[in-house]
């Protein structure tokens, strides 16, 4: 503490150690190529995505497509499967009239089947109606309801919701059946946010006129993507003549082609994948909304909601582990060799035709 | 899943680490066993049957309190589930396809299309229905399929056809209370469920038997189905105490006669890489024993040849019938990093002939027609020369209300009056129908159960998303006593490795049919949204429209009633309303009704129509065509 810098002992104490720490953190900020701002905005603690497919029937094949594809670009960034609540409303990969029985392709060269080898599905067929999806969000779930099929976040959690189907002005179908509205969904949003369960939210969604889903939000930190304008339908992309059907939507197709190109350590920004689709690729207009987001997209890390936050420390010395016995690693009491209550009589087989033969 | 996060392969060598640290001994306190088993019959007609099973033997107690807090090979996830809810036996099972009994034979394991979950709470539960519930939501979030739907719409508690499979005291297998059963034949199975599945698995897919499972093979398959078997077995020959075994199978059968379309025509010649697209390089190190089992009793040597040829040929008798059986043991052949991949040749093409059906076969379907009524009729054949005891169960949802006099069963026109019949009628919207019934089929007999039903009106809210589909109606499941192993290729309640089923020397086997599922279509309502609004508008616009056009552009036209020439009609009514007005006033201007269209004609002669009214004198007053419309447009 020789720095003759002024008034008072502590004060300088104080003072010195803040700046010590903000150089320290700035030249480890220029040696590892961070910029101090992403340093100091990267204030949640977990991520979450919810990806919800609305649509039933084998002609809606794309539907699962699309949200298939942005479960593996979220999986293959970091989120693990017990963080992500997916919610696709038909099987389109064991479909009878699938001819690739087990895959779902989003392309028509077949190379990614989406649906892998690794898949958990938690919401699926007649499981994903408006209600259920409500409740997910909101945590308003019937006590019986198991782990995987629950969101539980907390106020450090950035939450990724991705919908596709089919839409309306105000409107999202479910599964040909009802609607949610884009009222109920705003208000779905902001319970969440009283309830303190979310930090930031991206809102993507990839239906005809989707920006009118979020037209009505109105709670703090939720930055939404929609594929097409009010007014406007977004379009599907491509035929695979060899499935029969539309195998992917356009912005969800130019979307997963951004993201294929995004790694874990990726810079990319969100405003850059606000100019993904631009017209001449989407023929719909990409909408988006940042009124309700403190941050500039611009700053902030496309990883922030498509990435999970992995907190690493790094050792560099060797660490040996010694030799386990059974004796090390169970109490006194379950060591001692139980031998099973050997009941008196004698135990059988239950007789499994009670009736004479 | 929270609980199975760890990267698979730490796990695996954490595993070995702990199992080789360990001092010969002294038993270890966590006492289980794991063994890896893959069953390979070829079936007539060209198909294959693979029949992978993992065993987990454990020597404790599921009665202890403190068996299920320390695992080892025993799936956690699973674990802490069984605990919690007091469960004493789980079968699970789900299947996409039918088995072909005719033609296959009898499967290990068999199970309906769809998912069927029959669980045995322990004695000292109570609250059961509560249980249940719970019990179904926490394994659907563990396999990922939607078993929340069975509820007590679909939930029934058979009582003499799902007897536990391990120990149980008498006085509780008789007592069905305990016991839950449910099966929904609409849930699909993929690679969603195998995944959370094959997680279970100590060495998971990455090593062993499991690695074989190549989900795009798997699911383009004839039957394929993935069996979850928890329950109470003797831990010795002597059974004096208890243990714990868990049977995981997946069973999977394959056309390879089709597969070889191109290449070997019309030959049934299969191998490991032809039917999983994969070859086996390892085995599991946890396995206690990595055996697989070539069943060739159909197609014996020299029409099968193996390669590499096996390490033992089994030739046994199971119940009259003789078996053939090779023998490799994987262990061996992958070891030093060796690929192992088993081929199959045949010498000659597949026969499509007739083929000697199994001992008792059936076949179920919907007869009547119209979408007010119908019917559900089995047949059953008996194939054997004794007669034999089936108890027949159904359980029928609510929706199709079985009429119980209707259901009969004759064998040749002759009725067969069964010995024991149970039945629950079903609620509305709680609870479905359930149907046992215990009876004989004569020898080398075709015996037909048929019974009819009413099909019901759903509230309109009740009918799923795509209710033009139909519903589905459970599988009845047919439960036996066979005299003879013909075809039967289960392991015997005793056993609990395949291996057992190989040396088995019991007289009687144990059998459980399921028939196909049925699809029904209920009177359903017109959903398509076209149609709605088709005649919403319409009629819209005819009551609405039509009237608010008439109001609005009418005018009334005071006409003198004198001066219009009457015709014998019109002379009736004006003499009709002439008697009514005449306590009206006179002082009212009274006119006429003058369409706009008709408004010219009326200024021209206004003398022709009268409104009726008559009597007192009335100011003629006119109003023009012009006045109406300028009415009409300010208002």
């Amino acid at each position: 503490m020789s720095a003759p810098m002024g008034i008072g002992l502590k004060f300088n104490k104080i003072n010195f150690l803040s700046l010590c720490i903000g150089l320290f953190s700035l030249t480890i900020g220029v040696l590892n190529g961070i910029e101090v701002d992403d340093f100091f905005t990267s204030d949640h603690t977990n991520n979450w995505a919810v990806l919800v497919d609305t649509s039933r029937f084998w002609f809606n094949y794309r539907h699962v497509a699309n949200v298939l594809s942005i479960y593996r670009s979220v999986k293959r960034l970091g989120i693990p499967d017990s963080h992500i609540i997916l919610m696709v409303a038909d099987d389109m990969a064991c479909n009878p009239r699938n001819p690739r029985p087990a895959t779902v392709f989003n392309n028509v060269n077949e190379q990614i089947n989406v649906y892998g080898d690794d898949v958990e599905v938690d919401y699926r067929g007649y499981e994903v109606t408006v209600e259920n999806f409500i409740r997910v969000l909101t945590g308003r779930l019937p006590p019986s309801t198991p782990r995987s099929k629950r969101l539980l976040t907390d106020e450090h959690s950035n939450i990724l919701v991705y919908m596709t189907g089919h839409g309306g002005d105000g409107f999202l179908k479910f599964q040909d059946a009802e609607e949610i509205s884009s009222v109920e969904l705003a208000d779905a949003f902001e319970q969440m946010w009283q309830k303190k369960r979310y930090h930031e939210a991206f809102f993507m969604i990839d239906t005809c006129q989707a920006e009118s889903m979020f037209l009505k939000f109105y709670s703090p930190n939720i930055l939404a993507v929609a594929s097409s304008k009010v007014g406007e339908d977004s379009l599907s992309h491509h035929v695979d003549p060899a499935i029969g059907v539309y195998v992917i939507d356009r912005y969800t197709y130019y979307a997963l082609e951004f993201l294929e190109n995004v790694q874990p350590n990726s810079k990319k920004t969100m405003g850059q994948f606000f100019r993904v689709c631009p017209k001449s690729q989407c023929v719909s207009t990409v909408a988006f909304r940042t009124d309700l987001y403190p941050k500039d997209p611009n700053k902030v890390l496309i990883t922030d909601f498509f990435g999970s936050v992995r907190n690493v420390e790094l050792l560099t010395e060797t660490i040996s582990f010694k030799n386990l016995s059974m004796q090390d690693t169970c109490s006194k009491e379950s060591c001692v060799e139980t031998s099973s209550p050997k009941s008196s009589q004698q135990l059988k087989y239950a007789d499994q035709f009670p009736m004479p033969t | 899943m929270a609980a199975l996060l760890r990267k698979p392969v730490d796990s695996i060598v954490f595993r070995v680490f702990l199992c080789f640290s360990l001092p010969f001994q002294l038993k270890c306190t966590i006492n289980d066993t794991f063994s890896e088993e893959l069953y390979i019959k070829s079936l007539e007609r060209g198909h294959v049957l693979n029949h992978f099973q993992f065993t987990t033997i454990w020597n404790a107690s599921i009665e202890d309190e403190t068996t299920f807090l320390h695992y080892r090979y025993f799936p956690k996830a699973l674990g802490d589930v069984l605990a919690t809810y007091r469960v004493q036996e789980l079968h699970l099972s789900q299947t996409q396809g039918q088995w072909n009994y005719e033609h296959w034979g009898y499967p290990p394991e068999d199970a309906p299309p769809g998912v069927e979950l029959w669980v045995w709470f322990q004695p000292q539960s109570n609250n059961l229905d509560h249980m249940w519930a719970e019990l179904v939501n926490a394994l659907s979030g563990l396999f990922c399929a939607s078993l929340n739907f069975m509820d007590t719409k679909t939930t029934v508690m058979p009582r003499w056809s799902f007897r536990p499979s391990g120990i149980a005291a008498e006085y509780y297998s008789f007592d069905s209370r305990f016991m839950r059963f449910a099966a929904l034949p609409r849930e699909i199975v993929c690679t969603e469920n195998l995944t959370p599945w094959e997680k279970l698995l100590p060495c998971e897919s990455q090593v062993g038997l499991a690695s074989l499972f190549n989900a795009v093979r798997l699911y383009d398959s004839s039957f394929h189905s993935l069996g979850l078997h928890f329950r109470p077995v003797c831990q010795d020959g002597s059974c004096t105490s208890a243990g714990i075994e868990l049977k995981q199978t997946l069973t999977v059968v394959f056309n390879t006669a089709m597969a070889n379309r191109g290449k070997v025509k019309d030959h049934q010649n299969w191998s490991l890489k032809s039917m999983f697209e994969r070859s086996l390089h390892n085995t599991c190190p946890l396995a206690s024993e990595s055996k697989l089992y070539v069943d060739t009793s159909i197609h014996p040597a020299p029409k099968t040849a193996l390669d590499p040829s096996p390490d033992e040929v089994l030739i046994t008798r199971r119940g009259g019938e003789r078996r053939m059986y090779s023998v490799y043991d994987l262990k061996n052949h992958t070891s030093g990093g060796r690929t192992f991949n088993l081929q199959a040749g045949y010498s000659g093409p597949v026969v499509y002939g007739d083929v000697t059906p199994p001992p008792l076969y059936a076949q179920r379907f919907v007869t009547g027609y119209g979408l007010e009524k119908g019917g559900i009729t089995c047949i059953l054949y008996n194939t054997l020369d004794t007669n034999l005891t089936v108890i027949y169960m159904e359980t029928i949802p609510w929706y199709l209300r079985i009429y119980f006099s209707s259901i009969k069963i004759e064998a040749y026109g002759i009725p067969v009056k069964p010995y024991k019949t149970h039945f629950i009628p079903g609620k509305d919207r709680s609870q479905p129908y359930q149907l046992e019934l215990v009876f004989r089929l004569r020898p080398l007999s075709v015996t037909k159960i048929s019974m009819e039903f009413d099909r019901a009106f759903l509230k309109w809210t009740e009918y799923p998303p795509d209710a033009n589909h139909g519903f589905y109606v459970n599988s009845a499941v047919i439960s036996a006593v066979l005299p003879s192993g013909s075809q039967y290729t289960a392991v015997p309640q005793s056993g609990s490795l395949f291996r057992d089923s190989l040396s088995d020397n019991s007289g009687q086997f144990f059998l459980r049919l399921h028939t196909e599922s049925l699809l029904v279509s209920l009177p359903t309502p017109d959903f398509s949204m076209p149609y709605n609004v088709i005649c919403l508008a319409c009629t819209v616009v005819a009551i609405a429209f039509g009237s608010l056009h008439n109001l609005t552009t009418r005018s009334l036209a005071a006409v003198d009633p004198e001066k219009t020439k009457k015709n014998p009609l019109q002379r009736l009514k004006a003499f009709l309303h002439g008697r009514k007005s005449q306590e009206k006033s006179s002082q009212e201007v009274k006119g006429e009704v003058v369409d706009e269209d008709g408004a010219d004609k009326s200024v021209e002669n206004d003398e022709n129509k009268s409104s009726g009214d008559t009597g007192d004198s009335v100011r003629k007053r006119t109003v023009t065509v012009k006045d109406v419309t300028e009415d009409v447009s300010s208002s």
